[in-house]
C-alpha cells in the first residue's frame, strides 16, 4: 500500500496552511485522542457568497494533511452552495486516490469544510439548525468507513437498523467477529454521533 | 539520497559476511544432514557446530537448541509445545500485558481453549508489576511467559528476581521469554536467569531472515506441534535453510564476538541520539526507562501536538527510517497497545517514534537524523491546530 505521487506532495508542501485572523466562520472537526483534526477558516465576500480565502490547520498522519491541502484548493473561489457539494471521493480522486485504510481523512477534511460553511450560514441567517432524526444520524453514519475496502458503512449495507428514541441512538451494524476493523468502526460511529447534543447514548449491536 | 535504517528490531540488514557465509551454502553446499553419505554427513556435522555457537552466546548446551524458521515459530513451539505436554498437572498461564503478539495472541488461543489466563500490568516505564505476580500464583499454574526486553519500550524484565518469585511456590513454574529483541544486545545466561524456554531469531541481528532458534531446557517437556517429517529438527519438522542456520551462526559470531565493543558502542549511540533530541527539540517525552533496565538499542519518544506517522511519511522522505506507535500507522486504526498499557494517553501514542539501532549506526547518522527530525517537527507542528493553542 502507498500514497500516490499527489499526496505525498500535498503532504510536504500543502496549500493553504495556517489560520485567518478574524475569520468569517470557522469549525474543527476530529479529535487528537483519534489521531486527527482538522481546523478551516473561512473568509467569505458577502455578496457573491464565495469563499475568498480558506485555510487550514491539521494535527494528523500524511493523508490527513494533504486531504485538507486539496479540499481548501477545491473550495477556493466557489460559491458556499457549490463548495458544500465537494464530496471526499471527489477529493480523493483529486488526489489520484487513497489508501481503503486512509479514506476516513478524506471524509474529516470534507465534514470540516461543511462544517465551516454552516457555521457561515447560520451567523449571517443563511441555515437553520436542520430538526435532528433518525434521517440525519444515517446521513452521519454515511461518514464513517470500512477502512478494509474504503467505502462508508452505509453504502455497504453494514448498518442494519438505525432507531431513535428519548436520545438514544441503536445502531445495528454487521461486521464479522473477527474483522480487524471492528473496534474501529464501533469507535467511529460512537465519535460521529456522540458529537451531537441531542444523542445522550450511542448503543451499538452487531 | 543517503538511507539510514533504524528499525533494526523490524529486520535489520544481513552483516556482509553473513552474505559471504550463506553462498556456499545456496550454491553447492545444498545438503539436508543424512547419516553415512559423504555429504549429508558433513553437513551434520556443520549442524552440530552452527548449534554450538548459538548456544555458546547463551550459555547452553547444543542439544537443548532447536533451529526453527525464526522467532514466532520458537514461540509457538516453546508455548503450545509446553502447554499441551503439561497441561495434566495444570492449566494457568501468567503473562503480561505488554508482551510481543506472539505472546499474547497465544495466550488468547489457550484462554479460548479452556485455560486460564493472569494479565500483569506494567508501571508507566514498562516494568511488569511483581507484586501482581506473586498473588497471581495457583497451584495451577504451569507456565509464566514474558518479553525479555520490551519490543516498544526496551523495558528489560527482571527475570531472576521472577525465578524466584515463581520457586516459592511449591511446584514447578516453567519461564519461556521472547528474546528476539533482548539477544545480542544484553547478555543472556539461560542458568542464571533460570529460563526453561527461550526463542531468539536471526534478522533482528544481521543474520538472514526466516530462521531462529528456541532454546529448550534439558528435562524440560515439550508436546509435537508441527507433524511431518524430520529434516533438521525434531520439533520444526520439515525443512529449515541450511543456508540461513550457517548466516545465523556467523551473525552471532559477529555479534558476540565483541559484544562488549559491540552493545556498548549501541549504547553509546542511543544516548546520543536520545540527549541530541531531548537538547534540540521542544516538548518531547522519553517512553519506558533510562539507563541499565532499557535494551540499549531501543529509543521511543513522543512529540507533543504532532501525529507519528506524519513523521515517519517526512523522515521517509529524508531517507531515515523509523516506526510509530500511531494508529494512523497501523493497520488495524487503533494506538499502540503497550503505551496505552504504559498509561499513555492516545495523543502521547499516536506520536510516540520508536528508533532501535544497530552497530552499522553511526554518530553521523544521528547527527543528520536529528537535524532532520528538528526540522520535520518544527514544520508539523506549525501546521497543527494543538500547537498553536499553547
Amino acid at each position: 500500500m502507498q500514497y500516490s505521487q499527489k499526496v505525498l506532495d500535498h503532504f510536504m508542501k500543502p496549500h493553504n496552511v495556517g489560520k485567518i485572523e478574524s475569520p468569517d466562520a470557522q469549525a474543527t472537526e476530529g479529535s487528537p485522542a483519534c489521531g486527527d483534526q482538522v481546523s478551516i477558516y473561512l473568509k467569505v465576500n458577502p455578496e457573491e457568497l464565495t469563499i475568498e480565502d480558506i485555510k487550514f490547520q491539521s494535527y494528523g498522519c500524511a493523508s490527513n494533511i494533504a486531504t485538507a491541502s486539496i479540499i481548501t484548493d477545491m473550495a477556493k473561489g466557489r460559491t458556499l452552495d457549490k463548495a458544500k457539494k465537494i464530496t471526499w471521493k471527489e477529493a480523493a480522486d483529486a488526489l489520484d486516490g487513497l489508501p481503503p485504510v486512509k479514506m476516513h481523512c478524506s471524509v474529516l477534511a470534507v465534514d470540516t469544510l461543511r462544517s465551516a460553511i454552516k457555521d457561515y450560514e447560520i451567523k449571517h441567517h443563511l441555515a437553520e439548525e436542520a430538526a435532528f432524526n433518525k434521517d440525519a444520524i444515517v446521513e452521519e453514519l454515511k461518514k464513517v468507513i470500512y477502512p478494509k475496502v474504503g467505502e462508508d458503512i452505509v453504502t455497504l449495507k453494514m448498518v442494519k437498523y438505525v432507531g431513535f428514541e428519548n436520545g438514544v441512538a441503536t445502531i445495528d451494524v454487521e461486521i464479522p467477529k473477527f474483522d480487524e476493523h471492528r473496534d474501529n468502526v464501533v469507535e467511529e460511529i460512537k465519535e460521529h454521533l456522540e458529537k451531537f447534543k441531542e444523542i445522550k447514548e450511542v448503543k451499538i449491536t452487531m | 539520497m543517503k538511507q539510514i535504517y533504524f528499525n533494526n528490531c523490524l529486520t535489520s540488514k544481513p552483516a556482509p559476511e553473513v552474505v559471504e557465509t550463506m553462498i556456499p551454502y545456496l550454491k553447492e553446499k545444498f545438503y539436508f544432514p543424512e547419516n553415512f553419505v559423504s555429504k549429508g554427513s558433513k553437513t551434520a556435522a556443520e549442524l552440530e557446530n552452527f548449534k554450538k555457537i548459538i548456544a555458546d552466546s547463551v550459555v547452553a548446551k547444543p542439544s537443548e537448541i532447536h533451529f526453527t524458521t525464526g522467532g514466532t515459530s520458537a514461540n509457538n513451539l516453546a508455548i503450545k509445545g509446553y502447554l499441551t505436554a503439561n497441561s495434566d498437572k495444570g492449566t494457568h498461564i501468567i503473562c503480561s500485558v505488554i508482551d510481543y503478539p506472539d505472546l499474547l495472541t497465544n495466550a488468547d488461543f489457550f484462554e479460548k481453549s479452556g485455560f486460564n489466563v493472569t494479565y500483569l500490568n506494567a508501571d508507566k516505564e514498562g516494568n511488569i508489576n511483581l507484586e501482581e505476580l506473586k498473588s497471581a500464583i495457583r497451584p495451577e499454574t504451569i507456565l509464566f511467559m514474558t518479553t525479555l526486553a520490551n519490543h516498544v519500550v526496551g523495558t528489560i524484565q527482571p527475570i531472576k528476581e521472577i525465578r524466584k518469585i515463581l520457586d516459592s511456590s511449591n511446584h514447578k513454574i516453567a519461564i519461556h521469554v521472547d528474546a528476539c529483541e533482548a539477544y545480542a544486545r544484553i547478555p543472556i545466561d539461560v542458568n542464571e536467569l533460570g529460563i526453561d524456554l527461550m526463542s531468539i531469531s536471526a534478522h533482528k541481528i544481521h543474520g538472514p531472515q526466516g530462521v531462529g532458534a528456541l532454546y529448550q531446557r534439558s528435562g524440560i517437556r515439550l508436546g509435537q506441534i508441527c507433524h511431518g517429517v524430520t529434516r533438521i529438527d525434531n520439533l520444526e519438522t520439515g525443512g529449515i535453510s541450511i543456508a540461513s542456520i550457517a548466516g545465523f551462526s556467523k551473525a552471532v559470531e559477529l555479534a558476540f564476538n565483541d559484544f562488549k565493543e559491540n552493545t556498548g558502542k549501541i549504547r553509546n549511540l542511543s544516548d546520543y541520539l536520545l540527549k541530541s533530541i531531548e537538547e534540540k527539540i521542544p516538548y518531547t517525552l522519553l517512553n519506558g526507562p533510562q539507563g541499565d533496565k532499557r535494551s540499549p538499542h531501543n529509543v521511543n519518544i513522543s512529540f507533543d501536538f504532532i501525529e507519528g506517522e506524519a513523521i515517519m511519511m517526512m523522515m521517509d522522505m529524508h531517507g531515515v527510517a523509523i516506526s510509530t506507535g500511531s494508529a494512523c500507522a497501523s493497520q488495524g486504526l487503533k494506538p499502540n497497545y503497550v503505551m496505552m498499557a504504559l498509561g499513555r494517553n492516545h495523543e502521547q501514542s499516536h506520536s510516540s517514534m520508536k528508533f532501535t539501532l544497530s552497530r552499522y549506526n553511526t554518530v553521523e547518522e544521528i547527527d543528520y537524523t536529528v537535524e532532520k527530525l528538528a526540522e520535520v517537527v518544527e514544520e508539523l507542528r506549525s501546521r497543527s491546530p494543538l500547537y498553536n493553542k499553547e
